[in-house]
Formats: structure tokens, C-alpha cells, sequence
């Protein structure tokens, strides 16, 4: 085994006795050998402590956020817990058969959570500067007003299709739908990738702007590609119908 | 979320699933150790650092055939390390420690805990590992922090053959020596 090879393996852990021994054996007696491994130590140690601090302030941002409080739970007896299981289910069928279709803004609601960051995992160390980064980790963190601001500084840097589609579930996220219907339209005449997604988030902007129609018009194409989305689309198409 | 799945998505360094091990268990986290200290700001930190170290032992494979669920993990981290603290401080010194962490999840501990930040030659080695392209920053981070092997990194990166990553990691580590050397020089 070379000495690359030999500190490669040393850092993937899959020395054994032997291989260790040889490890000590040329950290005492080759220089070059030693100033190499140290300097891949000291850079691994580098990564791990600034890791570290990212994860703290995370940490620190999420107490901030909101003070955590004692979940209350109660304990229901069991004929109470039958009894009110027979209540919500006699309810639901009451107002499942006596308003018919269901208000479009509750469906909206029932349905809509914002897209996964699938595009620009944030996992690396230390590129907070780099404008993409700060963008999905505004857009994880729910800041969507700054996420929005971003992305549209990232629109004029770089034209990828994407940017389009998270500004439209931000759009959405911040109640501007008419903006986010446009968004969502531009980005399937881009062709781009999360197109059966834009399907499903253009039906619940249209389902939320009122424009019954045209929301069933895309639903019905959410159900036709029968992946993403397509039992929920076929939930809402049967409570608008 | 399922022990399993969060393991996985730790295992990418997903942020999110860190968020979620800490939301999920930090008052039950308090309430468990109130018994020993009444310090918040103790408990604070030590629930943090076992998140950290829950973390740097899910990256090194230790957690893969994890035996008992993450909460067990995590809280019995959490002990031992707030019964380190407690030793190293000489405040109060308790008896009932029940872990059985090998000698490498002792030194993460150790490390964890000990952590001061980077040095200021570390420190270096940051500023210009930032100026590094996005190939070599991605490729280094696989290696040290998410803890892959070669092997891995050619699969998950779609990298030819093994040899392609090897130099492609030494043609980075030499350019990151470069940016020191042409700063100091």
C-alpha cells in the first residue's frame, strides 16, 4: 500500500493491527509522512468544529423560536375515547352529506405544505455566504419573506428553472397566490423538472383563488401521472365534484 | 419520524433532522435530567453536545446496529456526559453511570465536550477551504465529516473508478495547501 493509500485508510477506519502499526512506524520515522497526516488531522478537526458551531446556533435559532412548553396530554377513558370517536365520525358523515362540497379554502389548508428542499441540500460545512445556501436555509427555516428576496437575487445571478418553483411555494406561503400561479406557469413552460409538483401546488393556488376549474383541470393532471400527490388530488377533485 | 429514517437522514447531514431530534426531545430531555442539576443553562449545553455527539457517532457508523431506540442513546450521552461534567468540576460526584460506549464513542465525547473552537491555525485552514471549488469542498466534506469511504464517494458522486476520487481528494488537499502557502507567502 502507497502512503496516500495508507492515510486514506487510516481516516476511513479500516486498518487493522498491521496497518496501524505501520501508521506509527512512518509517523516516527518519515517526516513528509507525519506533516501529511497531520495536516489532514487538522483540517478533519477544522470541518468537525465548525460543524459543530452551525449546529449550535441552530440549536440556539430553534430556542429562540419558540419556548418550549409542556405537551399536555389527556387522557380520555376508553368509553369516553369511544364516545367521542363515534361523535367526530357521526359529525364528519353529518357534514359530509349535508354541505355537499367542501369549502375550498378548508381543502386548501388540509392540503398545502410547502415543497422540500430538493434541489440544493444544505449540507456542507461553511458556505453560508454563498447566496443559493442562504436562500434554502431562509426557505427550511420558513423565513419566507428573506427566502423570497433571495431567490430573486438568485433569479438574476442564475436562470435555473427551480428558483421559479420554490418562489412559487413561497408566493403561496406568504398568500400571494396570483404571483405564485404565474411563477408555477413559467416554470412548466421552462419544461423543468418538478413539473408534476407544479401540477399539484398550481391546483391549490387556483383552488384558493377561487378558479374552481382551472383547479380540477390540474388535479386531473396530478391524478394522471398517478405519482406525487395523486390520491390527494383524487380527494379534492371528489369534494369539489 | 421513525428512529430509522431520522438515523438515514443524520447520516446526510440533514439539517432538518437534527432540528427535529432536538425539538422532539428537548423537554423530555429536561425533565430527565432535572434530577441531577437544576442548572438550565448546564442542561442546555450538555442536551446540545449529546445532539452533537449522537450525531458524530451516527456519521462514523456507530449508531448502524444501534440496539436499544435513539432516545435511549441520546439521553444516556446526555447523562454521561452532565456526570462528566460533574467529575471534571468536582461539584457533586454520582455513582449510578450505566453506559457501555466503546473507546470511540468515548473519545467523540471527550472531543465534543473539550471543544473550544477551531484553533487559530484551523482557523486558516477554514478561510481558504471556503475559497475552494465546489467539487473539492463537496468531495473533502464526504471524506471527513460524513465519513465515506473512496469506495462510497465514487458510487454516490458517479466517479469513474475508485483511483478518479483518490486524486481527485489530493489534487484538492494540495490546492487548499496552495491558498495557505501563496496567504502566508
Amino acid at each position: 500500500m502507497d502512503k496516500e493509500s495508507l492515510i486514506n485508510a487510516y481516516f476511513e477506519g479500516g486498518l487493522d493491527e498491521n496497518g496501524l502499526a505501520e501508521v506509527a512506524r512512518l509517523r516516527a520515522t518519515d517526516a513528509e509522512f507525519e506533516e501529511e497526516l497531520v495536516f489532514q488531522m487538522e483540517l478533519q478537526g477544522a470541518l468537525k468544529k465548525q460543524e459543530r458551531q452551525e449546529i449550535k446556533e441552530l440549536f440556539e435559532s430553534l430556542g429562540k423560536e419558540e419556548p418550549s412548553r409542556p405537551v399536555k396530554v389527556f387522557k380520555l377513558r376508553p368509553w369516553l375515547a369511544a364516545a367521542s370517536i363515534a361523535l367526530v365520525l357521526g359529525l364528519g358523515s353529518w357534514l359530509f352529506f349535508n354541505t355537499g362540497a367542501m369549502d375550498p379554502n378548508q381543502l386548501y389548508e388540509a392540503n398545502f405544505e410547502p415543497y422540500d428542499n430538493v434541489v440544493h441540500p444544505i449540507e456542507r460545512g461553511n458556505q453560508i455566504d454563498d447566496l443559493k445556501d442562504r436562500a434554502f436555509i431562509a426557505y427550511e427555516n420558513d423565513e419566507y419573506a428573506l427566502a423570497l428576496e433571495l431567490f430573486s437575487e438568485l433569479n438574476q445571478e442564475q436562470n435555473d428553472p427551480y428558483i421559479e418553483f420554490y418562489s412559487a411555494i413561497v408566493h403561496m406561503q406568504l398568500g400571494n397566490h396570483n404571483k405564485a400561479v404565474a411563477a408555477l406557469q413559467s416554470y412548466m413552460a421552462q419544461d423543468g423538472a418538478l413539473g408534476d409538483r407544479a401540477n399539484w401546488y398550481l391546483a391549490l393556488s387556483y383552488l384558493k383563488l377561487g378558479e374552481l376549474e382551472k383547479s380540477k383541470e390540474q388535479l386531473r393532471k396530478v391524478i394522471a401521472n398517478k405519482t406525487f400527490k395523486a390520491d390527494a388530488a383524487t380527494n379534492i377533485l371528489d369534494a369539489l365534484e | 419520524m421513525k428512529d430509522e429514517q431520522l438515523l438515514a437522514q443524520l447520516k446526510k447531514r440533514d439539517r432538518n433532522a437534527l432540528k427535529s431530534v432536538y425539538k422532539q426531545y428537548k423537554v423530555e430531555f429536561f425533565k430527565f435530567a432535572s434530577r441531577y442539576t437544576n442548572d438550565e443553562s448546564l442542561l442546555e449545553d450538555v442536551f446540545q453536545d449529546a445532539i452533537i455527539v449522537l450525531y458524530e457517532n451516527a456519521l462514523a457508523g456507530k449508531l448502524d446496529q444501534l440496539k436499544s431506540t435513539l432516545k435511549t442513546y441520546l439521553f444516556g450521552t446526555g447523562k454521561f456526559m452532565l456526570f462528566k461534567h460533574f467529575r471534571d468540576s468536582k461539584k457533586q460526584v454520582y455513582t449510578d453511570e450505566e453506559y457501555n460506549f466503546d473507546q470511540y464513542e468515548q473519545a467523540v465525547i471527550q472531543d465534543v465536550s473539550s471543544d473550544e473552537g477551531p484553533s487559530d491555525y484551523q482557523k486558516l485552514l477554514l478561510a481558504n477551504f471556503k475559497r475552494l471549488g465546489d467539487k473539492c469542498r463537496e468531495v473533502l466534506e464526504l471524506f471527513y465529516l460524513q465519513n465515506l469511504k473512496l469506495d462510497e464517494i465514487m458510487t454516490q458522486q458517479g466517479y469513474e473508478n475508485k483511483n478518479v476520487v483518490k486524486s481527485q481528494k489530493s489534487r484538492c488537499l494540495k490546492s487548499l495547501r496552495d491558498l495557505i502557502q501563496r496567504q502566508n507567502g
